[in-house]
C-alpha cells in the first residue's frame, strides 16, 4: 500500500473536487423546479401574466360603440369579431384609460382578404370576382360604396 | 431569404443547426478515435500500436479540451450552458452531455497522469523555482519511481482504459443518438445512426494519427516505425469499410422500402447534396481511399516504405474530408428538408466571420494542435524526450532508447 | 520530500496530524473515511433542505384562484369552413408579438387534383391569400390552419436538456423562456414544425394557446377572432363542452398520427394529403 500513495493522492483530489461540484449544484438549481416535473414551477405563473390580453371581443367594443354593435348584432357580419376589421382593444385603449384613435383600412383590400374569389374557399361561402360582381369598370371601386361592413347584406 | 422549392412548413426554412453543431461531432469523433487507437495498446496489449499509443492518447485529451466549445459558440444563451450541469432533464440526449463530458474528462485526465507521471518527476527533480514547484503540484507530491509504483501505475492505467474506451465511445455514441432518435426527421431518424457516427469517429481518429505520427516523428527526427503504419493503415480500412457499408446499407433500405419520406429524401441527395454526398462523400472520401487502402494492405509485402506512407497518408487526408463531409450531409441535409415533406430549401451557407463562422470553424481545428504542442512542452509526448530548457518541440529525440514499460 | 509530503498532508481540511511513519495507512483510511461521510452528509443535508423549501412553495400555489388540475385543454378545427382570411395569424402576431417571418399559427392552402397536390402559405396566410392558377386540373381545395398542437406525449419537451420545455397539468406545453439555452433541439423534435428560435431572444418561442387568456376564462386570440367558427377551444373538463362533444362523438383526425405524439389538435374534415 505504500507505493500506492499516488494513487490514494488522486482519489482524494477527485473527491474533494466532485463534492465541491454537488454542493455548487445544490445552491444552483432554482428554487421552485421539480415541484410538479422538471421544470421550474414559477414559470407557469409568469405565463399565466406574461402580458395583458390585446383582444377583448366584440362585447367590450359594444360597451362604447353600441350602435355599431346594434347593427352588427342582427346583420350577416354577426360572428365576426370587430377586431379583425379595426384593431386589437389594446391598440385603441390603452391599460390607463386613454383612447387612442384606430383607423381602419377602408380599400377593397380588406374586404377582397375574406370575400375574394381564390381556390380554397368553401363554395357556400359568399365570395364575389369584383369584374363580374359590379356592373361597369371596375377601378377605384370600393365596397363600402355599396355594403354597410356592419351589417353588409343587400 | 432562403428559396425553398415545394412546399416547407414556414417555421422550417432555418437552419438551427449550423457549422458549430458539424464541427462538434467532427471534434469529439477524434476524441473517441483517437482513444481508439491508443486503448489498442493500452488495454488490449496490440504491440504495433506502441510508437503511436501516447500521442493518440495525447491527441484525445487535446481534442477533448476543445469539444465543448462549438456547442458553446451555438447555444441561443451561451451563459446559459452550465444549467445542462444544474437541471439536467435526463430524458434529453443533450443533458447527457454534461456528465458523459465531465465523466470521461475524469478518466482521460487521470489516464494521461498516470501515463505521464514518470515524466512529470523527471521534470520535477530536474528544474527549479516556479517550473519545480508547477511540475511538483502535477505529482501531488510523491516522487515514488519504484518498480511496484510503476506496476500499480500500469494496472491503473489497464483498469481507466477500460472505463474509458465505452466512456469514449459513448460520448460520441450519444451524439448519433441525438440525431437518430428525432422521429420527427426521417433523414435522422435510424437506429444506425449512433453506429454510423462511432464507425466513422474511429476512421477520423485514425486518419488523424496516420497524418499527426509522422509529422511528430518528421519534427522530433524520428523514425516512422513501418509496423505501426502497416498497424494504422489496416485498422482505418477495416473501419472504412464498415462505415461505408453502413451508410450504403442504411440508403439502400431506405430506397428499397420507398415509405413516406424517400421521395423528397431521393430529390435532397440528387439536387441539394449531390457534390457533398454522392461525390464527396461516396466516391472521393469512400471509393478511393478504400482502393488506396485495399492495396496498401494487401500489398503490404511488395510495397517500398515511401510508396506505403504516401498512398496511406493520401487516403487518410480522403478519410478525413469524408467525415466531415458526412457530418455535414447529416447535420445540414437534414436541415434542408422541410417536415412537411413536401420541401427544400437552399443550401445552407455558413457565414465567414462570426460566432458560428467558418473562421471560427477553422480556430476550433487549429486550437488542439496548439494544445498537442504546448502538452509536448509541458509533458514531451514521446518518452525521455524534451529537455524543459529546449526552445524547440521534442528535440533530443536522437537518443530514444524507450524504457522497457510503457 | 519528507517534509513536502507533510506539509500538503497537514494542509488538506480535517486532517489529522500525520507523521511519515509506517502507521500512515491506517490513519489515511480513517481520514479518508470521515472525509467521505462528511461530503455524503453535506450533500445531503443541502438537497433535503432544497427539497423542503420547494414542498413549501407547492402548498402556497394550490390555494391560488385559478386551479390547473380543474382544466384540460383542448383545440378543434373544422377545415371545410375555414376560409383563409388569415384573422387568426394576425390575431395571434398582435397577442403574442411574434417577430416578422416566424409564426405561432399558420395557414396552409391545399389545391388538390388527381395526379398532383399544390400546398402554399404566403407568410403563413397573415396577409389572406392571393389567387392562383394552380397549372393542374384542381378537383378540390381547401385551407388548414395549423399551430403547436400541444402533444400529450411530445418528442419536444422530451428532448430538453434543462427542462425549459414542460407540459402544465392543464395540459399546455410551455417554454420557459429564463431557462432555455437555445439549443434548438426542441425546434427539431418537433414533427409538426410549430416551433421556431426567437431572432431577439435567441430562445425557443412557439404558439402557447394564449395561456395568459385561458387561465382568465378567455378563449386563445385566433379562436376570438375566427369569423367562421373554424378554430374552437375547449376543456375536456367539463360536462357537454362542444369540443368535448366533438372529439367523443364525431370523426377527428389528427396530424401524423403514426409518430404516437398524442396531438390536442383534433381536426373535422382532414384529408389525406395534409402532413
Amino acid at each position: 500500500m505504500e507505493h500506492a500513495r499516488h494513487v490514494l493522492r488522486v482519489a482524494f483530489v477527485l473527491i474533494v473536487v466532485l463534492a465541491a461540484v454537488f454542493l455548487t449544484r445544490g445552491l444552483l438549481v432554482p428554487k421552485s423546479y421539480g415541484l410538479y416535473g422538471p421544470f421550474r414551477y414559477d414559470n407557469v405563473q409568469e405565463q399565466m401574466n406574461v402580458r395583458a390580453p390585446a383582444y377583448a371581443g366584440a362585447v367590450a367594443c359594444g360597451e362604447c360603440h353600441a350602435t355599431e354593435f346594434g347593427k352588427r348584432e342582427k346583420g350577416s357580419h354577426k360572428t365576426v369579431n370587430c377586431e379583425v376589421c379595426h384593431a386589437p382593444l389594446s391598440f385603441h385603449v390603452k391599460g390607463d384609460g386613454t383612447v387612442v384613435p384606430a383607423p381602419v383600412d377602408r380599400s377593397f383590400t380588406l374586404c377582397a382578404r375574406c370575400h375574394r374569389k381564390i381556390l380554397g374557399r368553401p363554395a357556400k361561402f359568399p365570395q364575389v370576382v369584383l369584374e363580374q360582381h359590379v356592373p361597369g369598370p371596375v377601378e377605384g371601386k370600393v365596397c363600402l360604396e355599396c355594403h354597410d361592413p356592419h351589417s353588409p347584406k343587400l | 431569404m432562403p428559396e425553398i422549392s415545394g412546399f416547407s412548413f414556414p417555421n422550417d426554412v432555418h437552419v438551427t443547426w449550423s457549422l458549430m453543431i458539424v464541427m462538434y461531432p467532427y471534434i469529439t469523433g477524434f476524441v473517441a478515435g483517437s482513444f481508439i487507437v491508443t486503448s489498442l495498446y493500452h488495454l488490449f496489449g496490440r504491440q504495433e500500436f506502441k510508437p503511436v499509443a501516447r500521442l493518440a492518447m495525447a491527441t484525445s485529451f487535446a481534442f477533448l479540451l476543445i469539444a465543448s466549445l462549438p456547442l458553446q459558440l451555438h447555444l441561443g444563451q451561451p451563459q446559459r450552458g452550465p444549467s445542462v450541469m444544474i437541471t439536467p432533464h435526463f430524458t434529453s440526449a443533450m443533458a447527457g452531455f454534461g456528465i458523459l463530458y465531465s465523466f470521461y474528462l475524469v478518466i482521460l485526465v487521470l489516464e494521461v497522469w498516470f501515463v505521464w507521471r514518470q515524466e512529470i518527476i523527471e521534470r520535477a527533480k530536474r528544474s527549479r523555482g516556479v517550473v519545480r514547484a508547477f511540475y511538483a503540484v502535477l505529482a501531488l507530491g510523491t516522487y515514488d519511481q519504484s518498480p511496484e509504483a510503476v506496476e500499480i501505475d500500469h494496472r491503473a492505467i489497464q483498469i481507466l482504459a477500460g472505463i474509458g474506451l465505452p466512456a469514449a465511445c459513448m460520448l460520441h455514441g450519444y451524439v448519433g443518438f441525438i440525431f437518430g432518435a428525432i422521429k420527427a426527421n426521417p433523414w435522422w431518424s435510424t437506429p444506425l445512426m449512433p453506429v454510423i457516427f462511432l464507425l466513422s469517429a474511429a476512421v477520423s481518429g485514425i486518419a488523424l494519427l496516420v497524418i499527426l505520427y509522422q509529422v511528430f516523428a518528421r519534427l522530433g527526427r524520428r523514425p516512422v516505425v513501418p509496423s505501426a503504419m502497416s498497424a494504422l493503415a489496416s485498422a482505418l480500412w477495416f473501419f472504412l469499410i464498415l462505415t461505408i457499408t453502413l451508410e450504403l446499407l442504411e440508403l439502400i433500405v431506405m430506397a428499397y422500402e420507398r415509405s413516406e419520406s424517400w421521395l423528397i429524401i431521393s430529390e435532397l441527395i440528387t439536387t441539394r447534396l449531390e457534390f457533398s454526398y454522392v461525390t464527396v462523400q461516396m466516391i472521393v472520401g469512400g471509393l478511393i481511399p478504400f482502393i488506396l487502402l485495399a492495396v496498401v494492405v494487401l500489398m503490404n509485402r511488395y510495397l517500398h516504405e515511401r510508396v506505403r506512407n504516401t498512398l496511406s497518408t493520401v487516403a487518410a487526408l480522403l478519410c478525413l474530408l469524408q467525415v466531415f463531409s458526412m457530418r455535414w450531409n447529416i447535420v445540414i441535409g437534414g436541415q434542408l428538408l422541410s417536415k412537411s415533406l413536401r420541401g427544400l430549401r437552399s443550401p445552407y451557407e455558413p457565414e465567414v466571420f462570426g460566432r458560428e463562422g467558418v473562421l471560427m470553424a477553422i480556430a476550433l481545428m487549429i486550437a488542439p494542435f496548439v494544445i498537442l504542442w504546448a502538452f509536448d512542452r509541458v509533458l514531451g509526448i514521446e518518452e525521455g524526450e524534451g529537455e524543459p530548457e529546449d526552445a524547440s518541440p521534442s528535440e533530443g529525440g536522437g537518443a530514444a532508447s524507450h524504457a522497457p514499460n510503457a | 520530500m519528507d517534509a513536502k509530503r507533510d506539509t500538503s498532508a497537514a494542509s488538506s481540511p480535517g486532517s489529522p496530524c500525520s507523521s511519515g511513519t509506517a502507521g500512515d495507512g491506517a490513519t489515511r483510511r480513517e481520514f479518508l473515511g470521515g472525509a467521505l461521510r462528511l461530503t455524503g452528509g453535506a450533500v445531503v443535508v443541502l438537497m433535503g433542505a432544497t427539497v423542503a423549501e420547494a414542498n413549501e412553495k407547492g402548498g402556497e400555489a394550490k390555494g391560488e384562484a385559478y386551479n390547473w388540475e380543474e382544466h384540460l385543454y383542448a383545440y378543434l378545427i373544422d377545415t371545410s369552413k375555414c376560409i383563409g382570411c388569415g384573422s387568426c395569424v394576425r390575431a395571434c402576431k398582435n397577442e403574442n408579438q411574434v417577430p416578422d417571418g416566424f409564426y405561432r399559427t399558420w395557414i396552409e392552402r391545399y389545391v388538390v387534383g388527381m395526379e398532383e397536390t399544390h400546398v402554399d402559405s404566403p407568410d403563413g396566410g397573415l396577409n389572406g391569400f392571393p389567387p392562383i392558377q394552380s397549372g393542374f386540373v384542381a378537383t378540390k381545395s381547401f385551407f388548414v390552419p395549423k399551430m403547436c398542437n400541444h402533444c400529450r406525449k411530445t418528442p419536444s419537451t422530451q428532448v430538453c436538456p434543462v427542462g425549459a420545455s414542460y407540459r402544465t397539468k392543464d395540459g399546455a406545453i410551455l417554454v420557459d423562456g429564463d431557462r432555455c439555452i437555445g439549443c434548438g433541439y426542441c425546434v427539431q423534435a418537433c414533427p409538426f414544425g410549430s416551433r421556431f428560435l426567437h431572432p431577439a431572444t435567441h430562445t425557443a418561442s412557439k404558439c402557447t394557446w394564449c395561456y395568459h387568456r385561458i387561465t382568465k376564462g378567455m378563449k386563445p386570440a385566433c379562436v376570438a377572432v375566427c369569423p367562421t367558427g373554424t378554430r374552437q377551444f375547449g376543456d375536456l373538463k367539463q360536462e357537454n363542452d362542444p369540443v368535448r362533444l366533438a372529439i367523443e362523438h364525431d370523426r377527428v383526425g389528427i396530424l401524423q398520427g403514426h409518430l404516437l405524439t398524442e396531438p390536442q389538435c383534433y381536426y373535422l374534415n382532414l384529408d389525406k394529403e395534409v402532413r
